[in-house]
C-alpha cells in the first residue's frame, strides 16, 4: 500500500503515510460537514476511537527507564523500546507490518492528547 | 486487515453519499482508487458536479458505523491520489449526506464563493508531512552523558529490583522525557530553520510518541518541489544515526485549508 523509496539523503519518501498518520490527517482536520449541510445530513456511528490507545505517562516514563537500564546491553542484542512496546500492544490495533510499532505509539499518543482534553472524536448523533 | 466483514454482509437499507472531497468540475478520478466499502454492490467513485465545482463521492450505507482501518485508508488514499492531480478541498472523515442532490444543493451551491476560492488559493501548491523519530539508544546515551544527575539515577537503579526502584525509575523516566522535550523544541526549530524557505506556509505539530523528534507541514510550491525536497535530504543526512526523517506525501492540503467563516445562520 504505502512504496516507500529510500533517497539518497537516507530520507524515507512515501505518499501516504500509516495509519497513525491517516488518522492524525483525516480525524482532526479537513472541511467539517455539519459546518456546511444542515437538512440533509446523515449521522453516521463512527468507531475510530476504539482503535486509539491510551498510553499513561507513567508507563512511558518506567519504559524509558528500562531502555536507558539497558544502554550498555543494546550491544548485545537486546530489545529496544519499541519492540518493547509493540509486543505490550501487540493485537490492540490493525497495523501493517513495519509501521506497525510506530504506529502504535502514534495512536497512544493521539489518544494521550485526546485524555488531556484536548479533542473529544466521539459518536456523531443523528442530525 | 481485521475488517468486520459482519457489518458488510448484512442488507444495507439506507444510503447516503460519502463525500471525500471538493474539486474543481471537469477533473477525472484516477483509475484503480478502492471506495470506503458499501455492502456487497461494488461501490464506485464519482462525481457530483455542480457549476466549477464537483464533489468526489461514493455511496454508503449510512447503518454501519464508519472507521474500520479500510475506510480511514480509502478515505486518505482517494484525496492523496487526487491531490497529485489537481487542488482539493479535503473533508474531514465521515461526511455523509441523504443522496448527491443534496451534495449539489445543500454543499456545493451554497458555499460555492468559499470553496473557489479556497482551491483558487490551493492550486499550484503541495502539502508535505515532515516525520523524525529519534534513534533511541544514540539519543538515550547522550542525554545520560550530559546530565550527572540521570548518571547518578541511573546507578543507583542498577541491579536493584524492580519494586524497590520503583520510584527511582519513574524520576529517572521523568528526567529523560524532559530532556527528550528539550531536544525536541531544538529540532523544531532546526528544522523550521532549514526548510521553512522552501515552503510558503509551515506548521510545526507535536512529535507522536515516545521516539518522535519532529512533526511538521509544509505548503509548498509545485515549481518548488525539487528544491524543497534537496533541502529534506540534507536536513536528513546532517542528522543521519539521530533522527530518521520520513517525508510524507504530497498530501491533500488538510493542514493549510483557507478559513471558512459560516454564515450567522449557521451558528447552531
Amino acid at each position: 500500500m504505502t512504496i516507500s523509496q529510500q533517497s539518497g539523503g537516507g530520507v524515507q519518501k512515501a505518499p501516504q503515510g500509516g495509519l497513525a498518520e491517516v488518522l492524525d490527517l483525516i480525524l482532526d482536520k479537513g472541511l467539517v460537514i455539519d459546518a456546511f449541510v444542515k437538512v440533509s445530513l446523515v449521522g453516521i456511528e463512527l468507531i475510530t476511537i476504539d482503535a486509539r490507545i491510551v498510553v499513561a505517562s507513567v508507563d512511558t516514563y518506567l519504559k524509558f527507564a528500562e531502555a536507558t537500564n539497558r544502554l550498555d546491553l543494546h550491544q548485545k542484542g537486546g530489545k529496544d523500546l519499541g519492540e518493547f512496546m509493540g509486543g505490550l500492544t501487540e493485537g490492540a490495533t490493525e497495523g501493517g507490518a513495519k509501521g506497525k510499532t510506530k504506529g502504535v505509539l502514534d495512536a497512544g499518543k493521539e489518544k494521550w492528547d485526546e485524555v488531556r482534553g484536548e479533542r473529544q472524536q466521539s459518536k456523531r448523533e443523528k442530525a | 486487515m481485521t475488517t468486520t466483514e459482519d457489518s458488510t454482509k448484512s442488507r444495507s437499507t439506507t444510503r447516503g453519499s460519502y463525500i471525500y472531497g471538493i474539486v474543481p468540475a471537469g477533473m477525472r478520478i484516477p483509475d484503480g482508487l478502492e471506495p470506503i466499502p458499501h455492502g456487497d454492490e461494488d461501490g464506485e467513485l464519482g462525481l457530483v458536479t455542480e457549476g466549477e465545482l464537483a464533489a468526489v463521492v461514493s455511496d454508503v450505507s449510512a447503518d454501519r458505523p464508519l472507521g474500520t482501518r479500510r475506510d480511514l485508508m480509502a478515505h486518505e488514499a482517494v484525496l492523496n491520489a487526487i491531490a497529485q492531480e489537481v487542488p482539493v478541498l479535503p473533508m474531514r472523515f465521515g461526511a455523509v449526506v441523504t443522496d448527491d442532490d443534496a451534495v449539489a444543493d445543500e454543499l456545493l451551491k451554497p458555499h460555492q464563493d468559499y470553496f473557489l476560492r479556497a482551491l483558487d488559493q490551493l492550486r499550484g501548491h503541495l502539502e508535505f508531512r515532515l516525520r523524525g523519530d529519534y534513534n533511541q539508544d544514540v539519543i538515550l546515551t547522550r542525554i545520560v552523558e550530559s546530565d550527572p544527575r540521570i548518571q547518578q539515577l541511573r546507578e543507583k537503579i542498577a541491579g536493584v529490583s524492580e519494586d524497590a526502584s520503583y520510584y527511582d525509575r519513574i524520576q529517572l523516566g521523568e528526567s529523560i522525557s524532559k530532556a527528550m522535550d528539550q531536544l525536541r523544541q531544538e529540532d523544531a526549530q532546526a528544522t523550521v530553520d532549514a526548510l521553512s524557505k522552501f515552503a510558503v506556509a509551515t506548521e510545526v505539530k507535536e512529535a507522536g510518541g515516545e521516539n518522535g523528534a519532529v512533526h511538521l507541514a509544509f505548503l509548498v510550491k509545485t515549481d518548488g518541489r525539487d528544491d524543497f525536497e534537496q533541502a529534506v535530504d540534507d536536513l536528513g543526512n546532517a542528522w543521519a544515526g539521530r533522527v530518521e526523517l520520513r517525508l510524507i506525501g504530497p498530501t491533500a492540503a488538510f493542514d493549510f485549508l483557507p478559513e471558512f467563516e459560516a454564515p450567522p445562520e449557521a451558528q447552531a
